[in-house]
């Protein structure tokens, strides 16, 4: 039931909200903007009770950010000064009203939940880092910290409760390209400027390029490197293991995951690296420890498991980008280690089963088509799931990377586990369903149907060999199966190949000429971002 | 004493309304992403571009 | 130099996947193995009753059809296999053997299975997940993978003797026909040698690509051939190569390479023979399987492996080489969208450059041999470089 205040204020203002100025002709969401920059002049109005939602969230985050600094204020400071990255973390706030615009009510309420444990926890992650890296002088946890892959699942070393595990790439390149498009096509010029070849996977170049720029922070005793998720990404752990210059153990677990006798392998490899470390570091590993953090886990994973069922409803509160990063974020980077995650499922499935009970249809049920997001997303345009729904209804229902290791890990017995482990790491971020064979890529089809969804939007990063290789086959699949289907192409992390304006021309084409319906808000389908972050 | 709490409740709701009014306006007007995009980022992107750093392959 | 008396014969093998020694073997009741990549030892495929055949796809002049299911921002080389295979270039196989070596060539051998362009009754694929590293871990997991989807494939499949006896008896002639190739190669030691690279590349091809009982007795004719050929009465070339990279199956390469100056003394390549002609040693109380496996691990030098020892190792070999064949210089290859040889070679020639002192050139190249323009220019720079820099050590040793 409506407030009858806040009632008459909506009514009174809603010439301001976009969503009524797209439906009633008026103009939409992208008169908010300066052309080409991607600042808004304004934040979006989406009635009193939804902007004053956002309008907390932000304060909430805004308050993590000064936590952050005054946890560290000279580390901080310092940081930014030496790392062009975290001058890119500015961008925080705009990155975060691009991923919710058009967002309202409980959709709106649980992607701030799900950001702000991820705001948090990155600016945690920030301070604790930056305060012991040993560029900026040190800190009493330097040779506590594990660098590890940043696609290397870290769930199994909280079995090492006194040492803290790092994605060593997330914070200087995967999360930051997320925020700021522009950043990484600096470090992959870098890397070209040295030899390299300008067709491989631009995520790894943009890595090779802040190895050869010196812009990793310099933490821990030994580096975890892995083979996770492909061929580029295997071949740049060499210049960072020679680089960094610490003794390194590449977890390289089985390539073809999907055969049972990929597991003992896996299972083997983890072993060693455990091995690894505790010769290292000189640190015994404590099983009770693991299944402290695995038990958080397995709530994870029970909750997200629940709200797959829900997503093939169409009353879920949680779907696009929401529900993409979040999993993402707390699936690679979390896994386990932070209960506030685990608090934030629980929050959040309470809301998604009363929207279900209520049948509420999200975005106003103005969803037109249900798709599945297949192969790696583009990490220059993370709000894509985004524009797709406000632009043409097309509601992002679930992603292939958040189908990664979803199955339980035991808590008691210390073999089972560590087999539970190896399963759970192999099917990690961009290789769940990418690699490993055919069978794994064509499972979509059946990921879709389960789903109910009308649409496979699969993203075609124009460096993946692997993708690439199977180009016709999804095309021909797609067509016998009788579904709508898109090649999203771009590159990764370098916007100048494909721009997002490129990425929405090939969605705008396909909707407008095949499937052949109008936009909803006309000021989304051709716009200028070249110069946003 | 009854005037003097009302007094200083009087003044924390102004100071928590100044501060809403304040922060709604910086909000509501984008100003925190106008001054980083238009002021802040190009400052450090010149810091950054006269960096000196030790850019070599291994 | 006199002509080599086979070389002819030679170089007509290259011009069909299928050709006449291929076709005789098949004939004669053989199994045709086809296989892409050294971590698929080929001396399994050369059991009794079987023969291998490195895949490749001579005088493929455009791959529209691989491009259509792959591609063109895909491996040349998978994609004009692929293509080959479409068009029924090698409907002679009975069976594929996979290796995912990378993404590219994992996916292009899934084609042979969702297309089924081999027209060959029972053909089948298998793709084995090779080894990242050198460890026991690695080879316990390289011995799975090649006993499940190497040896009991073809003993379930295709009913061959896989015993540790056949085993032994095949690697005993597979040490017969490295013995044969090395001892030609060495030739290439000589100051002045009576090969040229080019040649060597031809016969290192044919031994590839031919059943090996097939081919020995031509290779060994042209042994002793060689070990009487007058070589010309100086050193014809500028200077001398090795040639590191992926898959180079054109001779054509070497010859342009030999045209421009320089003299291709070793090939530590994809289809050279560094590795692939190494006798395999089977040490005592070893099974021939074990001694295979733990061969094949050793001597790989795929830019996919990952750890800190094989990635050394790989500079180490092709510094090795340099030695022992008195090369001037390196040249670094690596096909159009190959993802390891593009970051190995920038890793590599720095290494070799700046860590042991040998000077390298670094070329990228599409499989079926085009842009020579521009391949020649490089590679004549490179030789007047590798000139330069002899006639400054002969300076400054004076």
């Amino acid at each position: 039931m409506k407030n009858p205040i806040t009632a008459f204020i909506d009514k009174k203002l809603q010439r301001f909200d976009p969503i009524w100025r797209a439906e009633n002709g008026k103009g939409g969401q992208r008169d908010r903007y300066y052309d080409k920059t991607g600042i808004a002049k304004h934040r979006e109005w989406r009635g009193v009770h939804d902007t004053m939602a956002d309008y907390l969230a932000w304060l909430n985050n805004l308050k993590s950010m000064g936590l952050m600094v005054a946890k560290a204020p000279l580390p901080v400071i310092k940081g930014i000064w030496e790392y062009r990255w975290m001058g890119s973390y500015l961008g925080t706030f705009a990155f975060i009203d691009r991923l919710f615009e058009g967002f309202r009510g409980p959709e709106l309420k649980i992607a701030h939940l799900n950001m702000h444990a991820i705001v948090q926890s990155l600016t945690k992650k920030i301070a604790l880092v930056l305060a012991n890296d040993a560029r900026l002088g040190g800190g009493p946890l330097t040779e506590k910290m594990v660098p590890m892959d940043e696609v290397l699942p870290p769930l199994f070393m909280c079995g090492f409760p006194n040492l803290i595990p790092i994605p060593l790439q997330t914070l200087p390149e995967f999360i930051i390209c997320d925020i700021d498009q522009q950043l990484e096509p600096y470090y992959i010029d870098i890397a070209e400027s040295f030899g390299l070849a300008a067709d491989v996977c631009s995520r790894c170049s943009a890595e090779t390029g802040v190895t050869f720029n010196d812009d990793f922070p310099i933490i821990g005793k030994a580096l975890l490197s892995t083979n996770m998720p492909c061929n580029a990404s295997e071949a740049t752990s060499m210049f960072q293991r020679r680089r960094i210059g610490l003794p390194d153990f590449p977890v390289t677990l089985a390539m073809i995951h999907n055969e049972p006798g990929a597991h003992p392998y896996s299972t083997q490899i983890l072993r060693d690296a455990i091995k690894f470390i505790e010769e290292e570091y000189g640190e015994k590993y404590d099983w009770d420890a693991l299944f402290e953090r695995a038990k958080q886990m397995n709530e994870q994973n029970t909750i997200e498991l629940e709200k797959w069922d829900i997503f093939k409803t169409e009353y879920s509160a949680l779907c696009g980008i929401a529900e993409t990063l979040y999993r993402l974020y707390s699936w690679a980077s979390v896994n386990g280690q932070e209960d506030y995650f685990t608090k934030v499922d629980r929050k959040v499935i309470k809301i998604m089963r009363r929207c279900y009970e209520k049948k509420h249809k999200p975005f106003g049920g103005k969803t037109r088509h249900r798709a599945f997001l297949w192969g790696p997303s583009a990490v220059y345009y993370t709000d894509f799931p985004t524009w797709v729904q406000n632009c043409w209804g097309i509601n992002i229902v679930l992603n292939m990377d958040s189908t990664m290791g979803h199955n339980m890990i035991s808590t008691e017995d210390p073999e089972q586990a560590i087999k539970d482990l190896a399963l759970f790491s192999e099917k990690g971020v961009m290789r769940h369903h990418a690699v490993g064979g055919w069978d794994n890529v064509n499972a979509v089809w059946d990921w879709a149907k389960n789903f109910n969804c009308d649409m496979v939007l699969m993203n075609d990063n124009v460096a993946c060999k692997g993708m690439n290789g199977v180009h016709a086959m999804m095309e021909e699949q797609a067509r016998d199966l009788g579904f709508y289907f898109i090649f999203i192409e771009h590159d990764l992390e370098d916007c100048r190949t494909v721009s997002r304006r490129d990425m929405r021309n090939i969605v705008n084409n396909y909707m407008s000429v095949v499937v052949g319906e109008e936009p909803l808000d006309p000021t989304l389908v051709d716009f200028d971002d070249s110069e946003a972050w | 004493m009854k005037k003097k709490l009302g007094s200083i409740l009087v003044k924390l709701l102004l100071v928590l309304l100044g501060a809403f009014a304040a922060t709604f306006t910086i909000y509501m007007f984008n100003l925190e992403n106008k001054l980083i995009y238009y002021v802040i980022r190009p400052f450090l992107n010149k810091h950054y571009d006269s960096q000196k750093r030790d850019r070599r392959i291994v | 130099m006199k002509d080599l008396k086979h070389l002819i014969y030679f170089e007509n093998l290259l011009q069909e996947a299928n050709n006449e020694l291929v076709a005789k073997a098949v004939e004669d009741g053989e199994i045709a193995l086809g296989y892409n990549c050294y971590y698929i030892p080929e001396v399994l495929l050369n059991l009794p009753g079987c023969f291998s055949s490195r895949l490749r796809a001579p005088r493929c002049q455009s791959a529209d059809i691989a491009t259509y299911y792959m591609t063109n921002r895909n491996c040349p080389y998978v994609r004009s296999i692929l293509e080959r295979a479409i068009e029924g270039g090698y409907n002679y196989l009975s069976a594929l053997f996979g290796a995912e070596g990378c993404a590219a060539m994992e996916r292009m051998e899934e084609h042979f299975f969702l297309l089924n362009p081999v027209k060959h009754d029972n053909f089948f694929v298998t793709i084995i997940d090779p080894p990242m590293k050198g460890d026991k871990t690695s080879l316990d997991y390289y011995k799975q993978q090649l006993q499940l989807k190497v040896l009991d494939a073809m003993h379930d499949k295709l009913g061959v003797d896989t015993s540790d006896a056949a085993l032994r008896e095949a690697v005993a002639r597979f040490n017969e026909l490295c013995d044969v190739m090395t001892e030609i190669g060495n030739f290439r030691k000589l100051e002045n040698p009576p090969i040229t690279g080019y040649e060597f590349h031809v016969m290192q091809l044919v031994s590839e690509v031919c059943p090996h009982n097939l081919i020995l007795p031509y290779l060994k004719e042209t042994l002793e051939e060689l070990k009487t050929r007058e070589p010309e009465p100086s050193f014809p070339f500028r200077a001398r190569v090795v040639i590191a990279g992926s898959e180079i199956d054109d001779p054509e390469f070497t010859k342009l390479i030999e045209m421009c100056g320089a003299m291709v003394v070793a090939d530590r390549y994809c289809f050279g023979s560094f590795p692939g002609r190494e006798r395999i040693e089977i040490a005592e109380g070893e099974t021939a399987f074990d001694a295979i496996c733990r061969h094949y691990q050793h001597w790989n030098q795929c830019a996919r492996f990952m750890s800190g020892d094989k990635i050394d190792q790989r500079h180490t070999e092709v510094k090795r080489l340099v030695d022992e064949f008195g090369a001037d210089g390196v040249i670094y290859e690596s096909m159009k969208f190959c993802e390891f040889w593009s970051y190995e070679k920038v890793l590599a020639s720095h290494v070799l450059t700046n860590e042991m002192g040998v000077p390298c050139c670094t070329i990228e190249k599409e499989y079926a041999l085009g842009s020579v323009g521009q391949l020649r220019t490089r590679f004549q720079a490179f030789v007047e470089s590798l000139e330069i820099k002899k006639l400054q050590a002969k300076e400054a040793s004076r």
